[in-house]
Parts: C-alpha cells; structure tokens; sequence
C-alpha cells in the first residue's frame, strides 16, 4: 500500500466485507481538481463500492469479464492487446482506452459518444461483444447479491439496485484513477535533477519541433478533442470514429486525444491498437499518417532524427510515468 | 476515514445566463463567410472581409462596394469546409486598413495595409487589387518558433504604435504577433504572445485592446469540435506579453469581442461550431476573478463583431447554405444601440 502526502487510498475489509476508502482529494502536483458532477458527490463508500462493483466478473454474462478484465490496472488500466476481449473470447475493434485520468474527460470513449463517466459506465456491461448483459439482467444478478444490496441501501439509500447508481458508483471509483506528481510535474515545479537530460531534450521536443502538445496540451496531456492522424485510414471499411457520433463529415476518422500519462505501461497504441512501442508511435508522427481527406492539419511530415526520437522517448516514458502509479488491486467482493 | 473532499464540483467556474431580448437587423446580405469587421471612425462606413474580399457599407445609405478584390482562397475545416480569403480587420489610422490574411496555405499569409480612403461607396468604384498594399507583414516562415508558419491571422488590434495579430498556424504555440512602429511606419512582425503555453488552450481569434487601452484582451477559442465551453477571455500586458487574467467564459468558440462605447460593456460572439444553435452574442459580466457569459440573441454562426462610435454593435454571420443552393448566406447584421 502506497501513500502518497497529495494523493492517497487506504482500503480496509471491515466484518461486512465492505471495503472502506480513505484518501486525500487533494490532486497530485501537475493536476487540478477532479470534477465531479453535482449529482454524484464522491463519498468513501461509493467509492469503495464502485471498486468492487469495476473488478467483478458477475456484472457480464458469463461471470468473467469486469471493467477491469479490459481496463487492468497492471496494464496501464488498459489490457495489453491489439483489441478489447469481451465474453466468450469475443474480440472488439478498438483498444482498450486507459481509465488512468479518464476524469479529466471532457466525453468518453474513443469516440466520445458519452457525455459522462456516469454514461460511460453502462455502455460496456450491455455490449453484446463486451460484458453483454441486459441492465434488467444485471440488476437482478446484483440484487440477489446481499452484500450489494446492503452497500447500494448505505450508499445510495435505495432498496434495490438501479442502473442509476451502478453507473454512478463505477464513476466515483474511476474518478480515483489519477496519476500525477511525475517527474515532469516535479521537473516543471523547480526540481531540476527530476528529469535525465535526455528526458528534458525530448521534452523540448514534445513541446516544440515534434509537434505533439498541439494535441497532447494540457495537465492530462489531451486536448479532449478529436483528430483524424491518419491511422487505419489505409482499409477500405475503416473505422468512422467521431463522425458516427457527431454526424460531421469533418470528424472522419477521428477519434479521442487519450492522455499520455503512464503512457509506458497502456500499449499498445492509437484507437486500433495497431502499434505496439512508442517508437513506432513517433515513426507514424514523424511521416505524417497515412494521407486522406480527412487527415488534421497539425498532422505533418516532421524531420526527427534516430537520437531525437529516442529523447521523446525518454520524455514520454520517463517524465510521465509516476512513482505514485495507481496500482489498485481488486479488493474482495461481497457475496 | 474521510479526511478531506476537495473534489471540484462542476459549473462552478462560469456561469451562462440567458437574457435574449436584443433583435438584430440584416443591413447586408449575401456576403460569403465574413470574418472581420471593423469600423472607419471617420465616416462610419463599416468594412467587412469576406472570402470575395473586403466591402465597404455606408450604414446610412445601405449601399456597399468591394474596397479590396484579388485574394486567393483557401479552406477552412474538414468538412463542413469554407472558402476563406482576407480574415481580421482592424483601422490603423483613419484612413488606413490593416487586413488579415486567411487566403494561402501556412507560412505565406500576410499582414496587408490599404489605403482606404474616405469616399462613400458607390457601384463604378474600382476594388483596390489585393496586391497593392501600402505596407505587408510578414510570412512568418517556418522556424523553431513555429514549425509550420503562422497563418490564419483572424484577429487585429492597433492603438496606432503597435500591430497584435492572432494566428492560427503552429497549435502548439498560439502566437499572437506584433508589429511595433517606427518613425510612423509599422515595424516587423515578430512572433510576440505564446497564448497556448500561457493558457494551454488553443487558437487564439479576437483581440482588442480594453477601453483604457492598456490590455490587450484575447478570446481562445479552443477546440472547435469538442470539448464544449472551453473558450477563453485572456487578458495580456500588450508590453510585456504577461498573462495577466484567465477566464473560463463556459462559451464554446469565442470568434469576436468588442466594448461598447457607450455602456462600457463587453459582448463576446460564439461560433459554437460543433452546436450552432448554442451559438450567438453574448455580454461578458466580469467581476473580480469571476465572468458570467449572459446570451443577448442566437446568431447562425457569427463571427467578428464591432461598435460604431453610437453604440451600434455590427455582427458578421456566416449563416446557413440552403440546402440546394449556391448562393452564399452570409450577412452583416446590426443591434441599435442600448448594448
């Protein structure tokens, strides 16, 4: 168990096998506040709930697929495959987007087709190729659970269980996968020693001649916008992303800037998982993506040579990745 | 267990308020995508740049004539795409017009000043050719400073001494430039302001100076898709380049500001590109480190926006094409004064 002064957690079993959650909201250095809709304050037992509720099996048809089973966070809070696996084997056609600062979102999923995390929370339970439950289904297995139905009544004061406050105890609990106070947070805020210098030579380049914070902006290093850079823009049936949900023509092949905080540990990379190191990411930036009508502006041949590479690198993989790693572990479930 | 809670709660930030009561008046109609407006104090002929070129309107009259013919076209967006050509305007002397270029690719766009003159419009008046300016700044070539070039330039303010100019060419930086002059002469234009590593939003577009001219007040429009509200009100030392105060408006694409001259208010236009009807005039409330976007009419697209010297806000719309239809929907539109 790790504590950190800004940012902490502390599960305790208690006799009830209720986990309860201690912690500090202060954010970590380099991040704000977290925002947290007015509807679903965050409190020690939603959270603790929602935990238990994102690493358990019995929220998918066949009791073995969780949030967690795609979004592990010994991987990144993504699963270390090309694509989603859901139940039965079944394979999605997207990667699995970290959950690691998913808070700071402004929409969810690649495609942003969730306004919320509370939205987010329901869409995979009822995917046919993911969780595919029915809510109706999911209620019910839930509300034979006592357990459940004991935190749900203390949490949410309801007698039984409702999509509503599932979706809304999943939320509070991804809206405690933070990571910050990183060595570039730390580099940034006066500690000159917290970066190598090939670190700080590749985020001059980050931040300048490589053009990534065009895109990569911000304390979660995303503009929560949508950009077509020019992956999977090759197939013939390639994917629509953004344009299916907004309708705009403009938004072809565009998807969801994900952040790139612990980015070492949630490859492989872009909304295809179609690449597996960060070398090769840079590689793809560096020619420009695969040409189409639809390809961003800020998406350019670049002239980055083999030692610049490596520095940006050296930026991503050392000055993004926090010694205060979420590392959460499932906690044991009510039965 | 619970030792603290200082999760932000959302909203709290800016407010939006709905006041619509102001109606707005079509003075000009068909203008292909306008994008800058300014007002000759002078005359109180009002210019407006469209991707045909810069038109000159006698508000009394009604009639208009093309001032400044000539630019190329270049595109804006993905899809919706827009024909774009001269972009912000802004007068640097009664009789001189600075013109923001919006028609050739990144790296090339110019700064142009025209000799403008003073004569009323009428039909048989031959356009100034775009070419035939009476000074150009810039391009702002590629460098370490701007890995494309700059371009785009939507925005420009002058107190007469010294030239701000948003551009829209390197996302990374968000440079307003500026020109300072010499001997009556504009200066070189030199990358001055880094909004987005000030900010860490994107795309600068509207700058004035404040009504006591020592601000320089910038709108970030941010992302033009998504995320919504995420548009900017900056204020910036116009000597220094300091950041000096950020506001979250809670507006989705801040194109325009202007101060009336008479209540001493600002009104912000929003573009709302990924939600129009969101979109209209709206008066910023500042008080001390709050702002509260109150929304004064629904505009379809508007974009820059001026005061005349009696408190007439002119607006530029890019409007809506019919479906079907050829014919550009752009209009200049006006508010009485009482803004």
């Amino acid at each position: 168990m790790k504590f950190s002064p800004r940012f902490s957690f502390a599960v305790l079993f208690g006799l009830s096998l209720v986990a309860s959650v201690a912690f500090s909201a202060d954010p970590p250095l380099g991040l704000p506040s977290v925002p947290v809709p007015s509807n679903n304050p965050m409190t020690a037992e939603k959270i603790s709930l929602g935990k238990q509720l994102y690493f358990d099996g019995r929220l998918s048809a066949d009791n073995k697929v969780s949030c967690a089973s795609c979004h592990d966070p010994a991987k990144g809070f993504s699963n270390g495959d090309q694509f989603a696996t859901g139940v039965e084997g079944k394979k999605g056609g997207r990667n699995s987007p970290t959950v690691i600062n998913t808070a700071y979102g402004a929409l969810q999923f690649w495609d942003g087709r969730a306004k919320t995390l509370e939205d987010q929370a329901l869409g995979p339970i009822q995917n046919p190729i993911e969780m595919n439950m029915t809510l109706d289904a999911v209620i019910k297995k839930l509300n034979g659970i006592e357990g459940y139905k004991t935190q749900f009544k203390k949490v949410f004061g309801t007698d039984g269980v409702t999509s509503d406050v599932i979706a809304k105890a999943i939320a509070a609990y991804e809206r405690t996968v933070i990571s910050g106070n990183a060595p570039y947070d730390k580099f940034k805020a006066g500690d000159t020693k917290a970066l190598s210098e090939a670190a700080q030579r590749g985020q001059k380049l980050f931040f300048g001649k490589a053009h990534c914070s065009a895109c990569h902006a911000g304390p979660n290093f995303s503009d929560n916008s949508f950009h077509n850079i020019g992956v999977g823009m090759g197939k013939k049936d390639f994917d629509k992303g953004r344009a299916d949900i907004s309708k705009l023509a403009g938004d072809t092949g565009a998807f969801k800037t994900p952040t790139l905080r612990e980015i070492a540990k949630s490859g492989p990379y872009f909304h295809d998982g179609s690449v597996k190191t960060l070398e090769e990411v840079v590689d793809h930036y560096a020619k420009g993506g695969i040409p189409n009508e639809w390809l961003d502006e800020e998406i350019f041949n670049i002239k980055i040579a083999p030692t610049e590479k490596a520095d940006l690198v050296k930026f991503m993989t050392e000055g993004l990745s926090s010694l205060d790693y979420p590392d959460h572990k499932a906690p044991e479930l009510p039965k | 267990m619970l030792r603290s809670m200082a999760f932000l709660l959302c909203g709290s930030i800016a407010l939006t308020a709905v006041a619509q009561d102001a109606k707005p008046t079509t003075v000009l109609g068909g203008i292909d995508n306008p994008c800058g407006v300014a007002v000759q104090a002078a005359t109180g002929h009002i210019f407006i740049a469209a991707h045909s070129g810069v038109w000159r309107l006698d508000p009394k009259s009604g009639k208009a004539h093309a001032e400044i013919a000539g630019f190329p076209t270049d595109i804006y967006g993905k899809g919706p795409k827009y024909n774009i050509g001269p972009l912000g305007l802004a007068f640097w002397d009664d009789e001189h017009l600075i013109v923001g270029d919006g028609s050739r690719p990144d790296g090339d766009e110019l700064v142009r000043i025209y000799k403008v003159g003073k004569d009323a419009p009428h039909a048989d008046h031959p356009p100034i050719k775009e070419d035939a300016a009476v000074a150009t700044l810039g391009p702002i070539k590629a460098s370490e400073e701007t890995a494309k070039g700059e371009g785009n330039f939507y925005g420009v303010a002058s107190n007469g001494k010294s030239i701000f100019i948003t551009c829209n060419g390197d996302d990374t930086k968000g440079w307003i430039a500026k020109s300072t002059a010499a001997n009556g002469k504009p200066g070189a234009l030199k990358l001055s302001v880094a909004t987005k590593v000030a900010t860490e939003v994107d795309a600068p577009v509207p700058v004035i100076f404040s009504l006591d001219g020592k601000d320089l007040v910038v709108g970030q429009m941010g992302e033009v898709s998504t995320p919504p509200g995420d548009s900017l009100l900056s204020i910036y030392d116009p000597e220094t380049g300091k950041l000096k105060k950020n506001y979250k408006t809670g507006l989705n694409d801040i194109a325009g500001l202007a101060y009336s001259p008479k209540t001493k208010k600002l009104y912000a236009t929003d573009y709302s590109w990924s939600d129009p009807k969101a979109g209209g005039l709206f008066r910023l409330d500042i008080d001390g480190d709050s702002i509260k976007a109150v929304k004064i009419a629904s505009l379809d697209k508007p974009t820059a926006c001026a005061f005349d010297k009696n408190g007439v806000l002119y607006v530029a719309v890019f409007g809506t094409v019919a479906e079907g239809s050829d014919k550009p929907a752009g209009a200049l539109v006006k508010f009485d004064s009482g803004l």
